[in-house]
């Protein structure tokens, strides 16, 4: 299963969400390959493969984990870059959010979202979703050419 | 009207006429005989003449020719040789003559006269009718309760009639002689030059002015000129109807501050709106990451320390874990509750059948192995929000549901009255634990629990959120019940 891994670029300013994430992720060995950014602004570097990254190979990630309320740059705008971005856009882009306002998951559609998932309070059933996200989308989906595979 | 006199008035004067001259060439004829008398001669003639002067200056040219004709006679017949005869020699032609003569320039003389006189009388008779006529005219304007006055082209008052006179409080003779625009201290929407100008091409203006009293208070009118030209087209005079409008004027200026007052409300309340929909979303995000947290370090600790911790450790661990899933169930209702006040209802028809079926579906996967009898009458088609009303059932069937856990054979009733024409009564009716009468109205509050969580779980804002759908739908909610006698909720919604 390793080596079929694609790697995830997670984008999330909560240190406690990234540690809950990857221990999460952790249990079924799909932590290995998450990148981590804490803004908007770091994660449109990555992508951009500029800044602190641009030394970095130019693949995509296979999918990219995205916080809506963000620092900088929020994740609306962060999606709606990558949306409007065309080496970017082919890259799945799955909304990982507190929130539970219809507002933002029709502004997350219309911008092209691939999935939209709320976190649950419930820690078995954050752990089941992180773990069913990161199976179907480093595991199971073939990501589009040109993405980062382990 | 001399048309209008009887034929038999006028044949009476034309005979009184033609009377004149018989009784002055009789009148004449008398001292002219007696003068003969005493052998003054050659007295006759100027009587004559001043007969027919008499007869052509009184009755007219018709007596006055017959005047000449009686006095020829006269003359021929008693004073000129032979006397009492009308035969006459040829020496007393030039006599004849000179009176025919004399006469008939009198007469002529007398007549241009007269005309002229007829003339004058006529002209007189039409000023004075045309006069009449006028101040018939101007007394009419003074009936009418608009403002009219007239002013010359140097805008000097020549008119002011009563309507001015009670609106500017200046009786017509301190208004006349004064120039207008100085008089009401006018105030002109535009410049006047530019108003002028429209009356001089148009011959009419229209326009609303402010104007001063007499007493010194202001006074909006809508005016209207008109412009007056005389026989060879030069302007001759204006005259401005006024109406007063200043209460309307007022009313609008009230109209205008009320809605200004309004819009500044509205935007106050679409601030606050706003500010809600911030808050809610706030609680939303930032209050649930927090809680999420918690659980998550929790689970995480109970995993890590299993082994270590003892029962007592444990439950600490298990209240910390229920506690804090609790809290995330209240946020989400309590976010549910606020939502329904801020989202706008989209009413539709809803089969209400079909609904109650939908969330029955939904419900028999968490009452497995419980021994419920569904009694479900026939629902009719309302009008609603279909997300709603199913919120609405989904918190009244649960319920039902969870009030009747202590019965061995759970009874609920679902069904729909026909009291009303307009509107749809729905009940939904159980055998469960029922509630005390005396605490009704606290049953529908954010919140409010009538029983203790260790018997029935809940956030005590289902029955808040039914209450608030139900009004959105411009309906009503009320429940009846009694402890361990089961419960009834009614609600109405507009029937199709």
């Amino acid at each position: 299963m390793d080596t079929r891994l694609g790697r995830i670029l997670m984008v999330e300013d909560d240190p406690r969400d990234v540690e809950l994430t990857l221990t999460a992720l952790e249990e079924y060995n799909l932590a290995n390959e998450v990148v981590v950014t804490h803004d908007g602004a770091e994660a449109l570097d990555y992508l951009h493969c500029r800044g602190e990254f641009s030394t970095r190979s130019g693949e995509n990630p296979a999918v990219i984990l995205l916080d809506l309320k963000l620092p900088k740059v929020d994740g609306l705008e962060v999606l709606q870059q990558i949306k409007s971005d065309p080496k970017l856009k082919v890259i799945p882009v799955v909304v990982l959010t507190s929130s539970r306002e219809e507002k933002d998951m029709v502004a997350s559609y219309q911008l092209g979202v691939n999935a939209y998932v709320v976190k649950p309070v419930d820690f078995h059933e954050f752990v089941n979703a992180i773990r069913e996200l990161g199976v179907f989308w480093a595991v199971i989906n073939v990501p589009p050419p040109g993405s980062a595979r382990k | 009207m001399a048309w209008s006199i009887p034929q038999q008035q006028s044949a009476r004067s034309i005979s009184l006429r033609y009377g004149v001259a018989l009784v002055s060439v009789a009148l004449a004829l008398a001292p002219g005989l007696a003068l003969q008398h005493y052998k003054l001669r050659s007295v006759e003639l100027p009587l004559f003449l001043f007969a027919v002067a008499i007869t052509a200056w009184q009755a007219g040219v018709g007596p006055a020719i017959l005047s000449i004709v009686l006095s020829s006679l006269c003359l021929d017949y008693f004073f000129l040789e032979p006397i009492y005869s009308f035969d006459f020699t040829v020496a007393d032609i030039p006599r004849v003559v000179v009176l025919i003569a004399f006469a008939a320039l009198i007469v002529w003389f007398s007549s241009i006269r007269r005309r002229i006189e007829r003339q004058l009388r006529q002209a007189r008779d039409q000023l004075q009718m045309e006069v009449e006529e006028r101040t018939q005219q101007a007394s009419l304007l003074n009936l009418t309760h608009d403002t009219i006055f007239v002013r010359d082209t140097s805008d000097v008052i020549t008119y002011w009639n009563r309507g001015a006179e009670e609106l500017y409080g200046w009786t017509p003779e301190q208004a006349l002689g004064k120039r207008s625009h100085d008089l009401l201290r006018t105030v002109f929407p535009a410049p006047l030059d530019e108003i002028n100008a429209e009356l001089l091409r148009t011959g009419r203006w229209e326009g609303e002015l402010t104007h001063t009293k007499a007493d010194g208070s202001w006074v909006v009118v809508a005016s209207r000129w008109s412009l007056r030209r005389d026989q060879l087209e030069r302007p001759a005079a204006i005259m401005e109807t006024n109406n007063d409008i200043t209460a309307r004027k007022h009313r609008e200026e009230e109209i205008r501050g009320l809605n200004h007052e309004l819009e500044k409300r509205s935007t106050e309340l679409e601030a606050t709106n706003k500010e809600l929909e911030a808050f809610a979303y706030s609680v939303s995000h930032d209050l649930r990451a927090p809680l999420r947290h918690m659980v998550g370090y929790a689970e995480l600790l109970r995993k890590k320390a299993s082994s270590v911790l003892d029962d007592k450790s444990q439950r600490y661990m298990t209240v910390i874990l229920e506690s804090a899933s609790r809290m995330g169930h209240l946020i989400d209702d309590l976010l549910a509750f606020s939502r329904i006040g801020r989202v706008e209802t989209q009413k539709t028809p809803v089969n209400l059948d079909q609904l109650v079926k939908e969330v029955l579906s939904e419900l028999r996967q968490e009452t497995g192995g419980r021994d419920i009898v569904w009694r479900i009458g026939t629902l009719p088609v309302c009008h609603g929000d279909r997300q709603m009303l199913r919120l609405v059932f989904i918190n009244l069937l649960s319920n039902a549901v969870k009030f009747t856990r202590a019965r061995p054979r759970a009874e609920i009733e679902i069904g729909c009255t026909h009291e009303e024409k307009n509107e749809v009564m729905v009940f939904v009716r159980d055998n469960g634990a029922g509630f005390d009468m005396k605490y009704v109205n606290k049953l529908f509050g954010v919140f409010q629990r009538l029983h203790h969580p260790d018997a029935f779980e809940g956030t005590g804002i289902g029955l808040a959120t039914v209450q608030r759908i139900i009004h959105r739908h411009g309906g009503t909610v009320r429940a009846d019940g009694a402890v361990d006698q089961g419960a009834t909720f009614y609600f109405s919604v507009p029937r199709l």
